[in-house]
């Protein structure tokens, strides 16, 4: 898994690549937490290059977005292929999570 | 008769000669501490306390090099004063580069300063906080085959007629000592672990029901449970809530490993208080959420709870945020997706109750992600359709759990298990 930070239109854009599981969701916590510390505001996820997610990585993003509601923050996510988006239908964490199809629908909403 | 010739040799001759040999014997009493024990906190202290007789030392300290930190810590200090060697431990930690231990660490070079005073590099805060006073050092690095391990000091050493390449050699073997004596604690450390886990996958299994079949009425349940390692996050149990009811549960707690196992034990034990308190799946759902509402670390788990009259065959289901399960029937496979809620521990959501009805010879077949998630050698994974369509084909298999399991495994074979696989079936024998 990789991930790469990027500024958009004054929120935090975390692009993670790959797969999101056990072993790769412990980097996730830690990006997701420094913004969580530093009160960032908006925080918005690139999902585009994510291939898989596992439960501990969905628990990261719950975390996070505990964390970043905390503070009155947002956590907004786009670009989810079908195959991760049916892991969030199926789990109805879809009614969690902001989710967009583009990162200017995420942006606009 | 013959003599042997006399050899006239210099007082100097003898001296050194005498100094090699006395080099020699402490090179072969270390290396025979070196290899008597390899337990690290006797070894380092054996050592440093053989090196602060040898030159007559106020004081000896190790410092090991923390990889994570990029820094070096106080390992061993064997001073007079044990709060003095307490401070060090606790108080006490170098940046590569700082001080003298610091210098030597990233250079790889032994330094030997007679009167630290004069020395930039010395770094004073150490005396200051133990009332130690440092008068001369030599510090010697610790390089292993793995690299820097870290740095070994001797303070206000009396004896200056001694050949720091003899203590280069010392530390040299010292060095490879610790590394196999880290490296035996790490196995040691790892089998005790695997002791404690095997432990706690049998108190695991202790949780979930004794039989993995379970009969009342024309129900019948049936369940399969694999952790993908020793402990695993996957929970189910049957529970009987009055005479003609029975209650079904199956649930996938986020994350693996010990702290999904521990988790999994709270929310059983829970489950199992709130279950025998009401007799609706989505009032038992809505109470395990407010309990579990302020999960460490996001964690949460997906379930599914279906209590099933025994007598007429009514369902009553609740679904949190767990994937869709099959029904069988005579005519065909059907994907029940349920209307639910998000998994529990999450938010503070209400959970709605779905009514169905099993006909005669009709099946459910509830499972966790683990089942359709799992991954073969190239990295692909069955899939949720794929899934379906197995059962569909085989769906009139006396033993569907178990083909489903092997069918599993065997697409998994060769490769490490990633997640716990959990499958229950509910026969409606009426």
């Amino acid at each position: 898994m990789e991930i790469n930070i990027r500024e958009y239109k004054g929120g935090k854009v975390i692009e993670v690549l790959g797969e999101i599981d056990l072993y790769s969701s412990p980097l996730l916590r830690n990006q997701l937490m420094f913004f969580v510390k530093k009160k960032e505001s908006l925080l918005i996820v690139d999902f585009g290059g994510v291939s898989y997610i596992d439960s501990s990585g969905i628990a990261t993003f719950v975390e996070g977005l505990k964390g970043v509601m905390s503070f009155g923050g947002k956590m907004k996510m786009f670009g989810l292929r079908p195959a991760i988006m049916e892991i969030f239908s199926f789990s109805k964490l879809d009614k969690v999570f902001d989710i967009y199809g583009t990162i200017e629908d995420a942006c606009n909403s | 008769m013959t003599t042997e010739p006399a050899i006239t040799v210099s007082e100097k001759y003898l001296h050194d000669i005498k100094r090699k040999l006395s080099d020699y014997e402490t090179l072969i009493n270390v290396s025979s501490i070196i290899s008597s024990t390899l337990k690290l906190d006797d070894l380092m202290n054996l050592v440093m306390e053989k090196a602060k007789q040898e030159l007559d030392a106020e004081a000896c300290s190790i410092l090991f090099y923390n990889k994570d930190t990029d820094k070096l810590e106080f390992e061993v200090a064997l001073c007079s004063e044990d709060c003095a060697s307490d401070i060090l431990k606790k108080k006490i930690v170098l940046d590569m580069g700082q001080g003298i231990a610091g210098w030597v660490a990233v250079n790889l070079k032994p330094l030997v300063i007679n009167d630290v005073s004069s020395d930039s590099r010395f770094f004073a805060d150490a005396d200051k906080l133990t009332g130690f006073i440092t008068k001369s050092i030599i510090a010697v690095p610790l390089v292993g085959r793995g690299g820097l391990i870290g740095v070994a000091e001797l303070i206000n050493p009396r004896k200056t007629d001694y050949d720091i390449e003899v203590f280069n050699i010392l530390c040299g073997q010292f060095a490879i000592a610790i590394e196999n004596a880290l490296f035996h604690r790490e196995v040691v450390e790892q089998e005790k672990l695997k002791q404690e886990l095997d432990i706690a996958a049998a108190l695991q299994k202790s949780f979930l029901p004794e039989l993995p079949v379970f009969g009342k009425g024309n129900v019948l349940v049936s369940a399969v449970n694999i952790p993908a390692k020793q402990v695993g996050g996957d929970l189910y149990d049957f529970i009987v809530t009055s005479d003609d009811k029975i209650g079904v549960f199956i649930g996938d707690v986020s994350g693996k490993g010990v702290s999904g196992a521990l988790y999994m034990a709270k929310i059983i034990s829970d489950f199992r208080y709130i279950a025998m308190q009401s007799d609706s799946p989505g009032i038992a759902f809505n109470r395990l959420n407010a309990m579990l509402t302020n999960a460490p670390r996001g964690m949460f788990l997906t379930a599914v709870y279906i209590i099933a009259d025994v007598n007429t065959g009514e369902l009553r289901a609740a679904v949190a945020g767990h994937p869709p399960f099959l029904r069988i029937s005579n005519e065909g496979v059907y994907v029940e997706d349920l209307l639910g809620a998000p998994p529990i521990g999450i938010l503070p959501v209400e959970y709605p109750l779905t009514i169905m009805h099993l006909k005669k010879g009709d099946r459910l077949l509830i499972f966790t992600d683990g089942v359709y998630e799992a991954k073969n050698k190239d990295g692909f994974r069955i899939g949720f359709d794929a899934f379906v369509d197995f059962v569909s084909k085989n769906k009139d298999e006396e033993n569907l759990i178990k083909m489903v399991t092997d069918y599993v495994e065997s697409f998994s074979e060769g490769v490490e298990r990633a997640d716990d696989i959990t499958l229950l079936e509910v026969k409606w024998l009426g």
